[in-house]
This record gives C-alpha cells, sequence and structure tokens, in this order.
C-alpha cells in the first residue's frame, strides 16, 4: 500500500521536483519498496509523454552531421595510435621475434573476437527479429493494416494491428503463423481490437514454427478454432 | 504509456543495446527517431533554436557514452531521454542565470526547417507520431485547469513546488496534492487510452 504523502513524493521525484535532500532520502525509500518503484516508472513514463505536447518541430539537418562526426572522432580517439618510433636498426631479431609473437597474439585474439561477435550475435534480439507488413484482403477495410515482429529464437512476437473494426458478435479474430514445415497454418492466438481498430498484443504461436513465411489473420469462430475455418483479413510476408 | 507501444519500446531497447557496444548505424537511427520530439521539447523550454541544438548534442553525446548503463527497468528508452533533455536544458537554464524562460505559447504542431533525407521521417512515423502528441495533448487539456497548469509549469518551466505554489497563492501542500492527481490521472488515462 503506497500512502498518499509517498504518492506525492514520488510525483515530485518523477518530474524531478526534489532537492538533493529529498532525493536520496526518496530513492532508499524506493529501494525498499517495489511497488513504489513501479508506481515512480509508470510516473515516469506519464511525465516523459508530456514532451509530445510540445509544439513539434525538427532539428536542421546539419546537427545530425554535427553529432555523427563528434562521435566517429571519439570512436577514434579510443583506439590507441602508435606513436613509437623503429629507431632501433639493430635489432632485426627482435623484430622477427616480436613480430612472431604478434602473429601468435593477433591467432589469439581472433579467435577470441570471433567467440566475441557469435555471443553477441546470440544476444542481439534485433539481430534475430524478422518484420512482416500484413496487407488488407477483402473483406477487410482498404487501409486495415498490421506489423509483426517476430523472433523466431524465442518463437514469440508482438503484432500490431490498425484500422481494424472490432469482429463481430460471434466471433473473432485469429492469428496465423504459416510455415514452411507445417502443412496448415499454427494459430498463434486470438486478437481483440479496441474501439478505435487497434490491437497490440504478444503472441506465441501454439506448435514450433522455425520457418514462418507469413502470417495472417481471419475471422474465425468466437474463441478461435484450431485450424483455419473463416476467411483471411490480413496476410503479409517478410 | 503512450508514447511508444510494446514494439516500438522493444526495439528502441535493442537500439540502446547496439549503441552500448558502439553501434553507430544503431545510433543514427535512435537520432532519426527521438530527435523530432527532444528538440521541440528543448526549444519550448529554452525559446533558442541555437542553445536547443548544442543542448540536442549534449543530449545524444550523453546517450552515446551513456548507453550501456541504460536500465529499461526504470524506464522506456524515450523517458529516459526526456529525462536526458530536461536536465541538459534545465543545466542551461540555469547558466543563464535566470528563472524566465521562454515558453513557446503556441500548442499548435507548427514544423519548420527543411529536412533532409537524413532526419526526415516516414510518412507513417509521422502519423504515428502525430497521432501519439494528439493523444497526450487530449488527455493533459483534459486534466482539472488547476492540475494541467502546475503540471505544465513542474514539466516545462522546471520551477519547484515551493516556486509553483509562490507562483500560484497556493498552499504548497494544495500545489503537491495537484501535481500528484494529475501526474496519476495522466498516467491511468493514457493507459487506458
Amino acid at each position: 500500500m503506497i500512502s498518499e504523502e509517498q504518492q506525492d513524493q514520488a510525483s515530485l521525484y518523477a518530474l524531478g521536483l526534489l532537492d538533493a535532500d529529498e532525493d536520496a532520502a526518496f530513492e532508499s525509500e524506493l529501494r525498499a519498496n517495489a511497488e513504489l518503484r513501479d508506481l515512480v516508472r509508470e510516473l515516469r513514463e506519464a511525465g516523459g509523454d508530456l514532451a509530445l505536447t510540445a509544439p513539434s518541430l525538427l532539428p536542421p539537418a546539419s546537427l545530425k552531421q554535427r553529432i555523427m562526426g563528434e562521435i566517429a572522432l571519439e570512436t577514434k580517439r579510443v583506439v590507441p595510435m602508435p606513436t613509437r618510433r623503429a629507431s632501433f636498426g639493430w635489432v632485426p631479431w627482435a623484430i622477427a621475434a616480436a613480430l612472431a609473437v604478434f602473429c601468435g597474439l593477433l591467432a589469439l585474439d581472433r579467435v577470441r573476437l570471433e567467440r566475441q561477435l557469435a555471443d553477441i550475435r546470440a544476444a542481439d534480439p534485433l539481430m534475430q527479429t524478422t518484420f512482416y507488413t500484413l496487407a488488407p484482403s477483402a473483406p477487410a477495410p482498404a487501409d486495415a493494416k498490421a506489423t509483426v515482429a517476430w523472433q523466431p529464437g524465442r518463437q514469440s512476437g508482438v503484432i500490431r494491428i490498425s484500422n481494424l473494426p472490432a469482429a463481430q458478435p460471434g466471433k473473432d479474430y485469429q492469428l496465423w503463423a504459416v510455415d514452411a514445415e507445417h502443412k496448415d497454418p499454427i494459430s498463434a492466438g486470438i486478437i481483440r481490437v479496441d474501439k478505435n481498430g487497434v490491437a497490440q498484443v504478444r503472441f506465441k504461436p501454439v506448435e514450433k514454427a522455425e520457418h514462418v513465411k507469413a502470417f495472417a489473420i481471419s475471422l474465425e469462430r468466437e474463441g478461435g478454432v484450431p485450424k483455419k475455418e473463416g476467411p483471411i483479413l490480413l496476410v503479409g510476408t517478410t | 504509456m503512450a508514447e511508444t507501444s510494446t514494439a516500438q519500446q522493444m526495439l528502441d531497447q535493442e537500439m540502446i543495446a547496439r549503441i552500448g557496444r558502439r553501434d553507430q548505424s544503431a545510433f543514427s537511427a535512435l537520432y532519426d527517431r527521438l530527435s523530432g520530439p527532444l528538440y521541440s521539447l528543448a526549444m519550448k523550454m529554452l525559446g533558442d533554436p541555437a542553445e536547443a541544438q548544442d543542448a540536442l548534442q549534449d543530449v545524444f553525446l550523453q546517450i552515446w557514452s551513456r548507453a550501456a548503463t541504460y536500465d529499461p527497468e526504470q524506464s522506456s528508452v524515450f523517458s529516459w531521454t526526456v529525462l536526458l533533455t530536461r536536465s541538459r536544458v534545465i543545466d542551461r537554464l540555469r547558466a543563464r542565470g535566470r528563472r524566465s524562460r521562454v515558453v513557446v505559447a503556441s500548442t499548435e504542431d507548427t514544423p519548420t526547417g527543411a529536412p533532409d533525407a537524413s532526419t526526415v521521417e516516414s510518412a507513417a512515423d509521422t502519423v504515428e507520431k502525430n497521432d501519439e502528441a494528439a493523444r497526450v495533448r487530449y488527455v493533459l487539456n483534459n486534466l482539472p485547469s488547476e492540475q494541467r497548469e502546475a503540471i505544465e509549469l513542474a514539466f516545462f518551466e522546471h520551477l519547484s513546488h515551493h516556486e509553483i505554489a509562490a507562483r500560484l497563492g497556493q498552499p504548497l501542500g494544495t500545489v503537491k496534492a495537484r501535481i500528484r492527481r494529475g501526474l496519476l490521472k495522466l498516467r491511468q488515462r493514457l493507459n487506458n487510452l
């Protein structure tokens, strides 16, 4: 239970209005109170959204160039540049030995880098995300659309639908994954749009779908069906 | 939350993770997505294009250097960058040594400048963003006026609750309650939209 006073402090904290002492005291309270942390997060999100009420402007294109230039420079700066000159001509053998060691280190480094690259690939969800754009087919409205972000590794995705009117009583929209290795589309669940014709849901197909060629939405009996029966309203590939 | 859909939040978090690994293309993409709203916020608070651009540059350099420390448990990427922007803008306002802010009076969308291909958004993105902005504006405008006023003074003018109380001639407790009630309502209504 969060008291009114805590809500006061949470609101002021979320807007950055507490002074340093109050801030520190509230943060120690936050560490011990998960419910309060959740409230602060939500208030921060609401506060963040206030930024959208500012009159909409775009910065000049030159600013992006300036910033990209800065970070490119910084990236170069962090790479150490060799500054020593080889002024000792009497050490060809030493150089040869150093080269041999260097080559060995390079080989080791390459193995290490290859491992890191594999780890990065495995850990980077964006590299594993495929996007599908679903277009309407009759009887869906011409401006209905949907986008699917699908992560095969996790066997889950997110779909966002817009401009699709709510299904009539006794009916539901159902999402299907069309997989190359399955004869029939795999059900990925029922989707209900809101009064604005919008839905955004996470989904997980009922069976493993490793080679999804397309996603589709059909109109089915209320509660959904194990195998597609109704008309396809939206369908799309990558 | 209105600004960022779940799918967009996932993408934002992935971009931040890549920026943390020094991926300049992810940084460029995040810039394209967020520079408009963050610049608009900086302009509303500072009222000066040159200063707003300098503040935005500081913010994006901070994003580049601090991406690895971003904590998704604390806020969405968008809210995090809004916090960074307000913080940089407030530093600049303090440096100016004056409390009077130039607040752009208009609440109409007035896109200016001629964005080139590197900054222009896709038509779909623009429509979606404007749609979200319209929803937030609608919710904000439908709060009781005294709550909206207190929140706007706190958020855009960065007046402390003490300063707001003095400006409005209201007791401190009243101002705190207005900010709390307004922000809670804003959160609830945005979640319900």
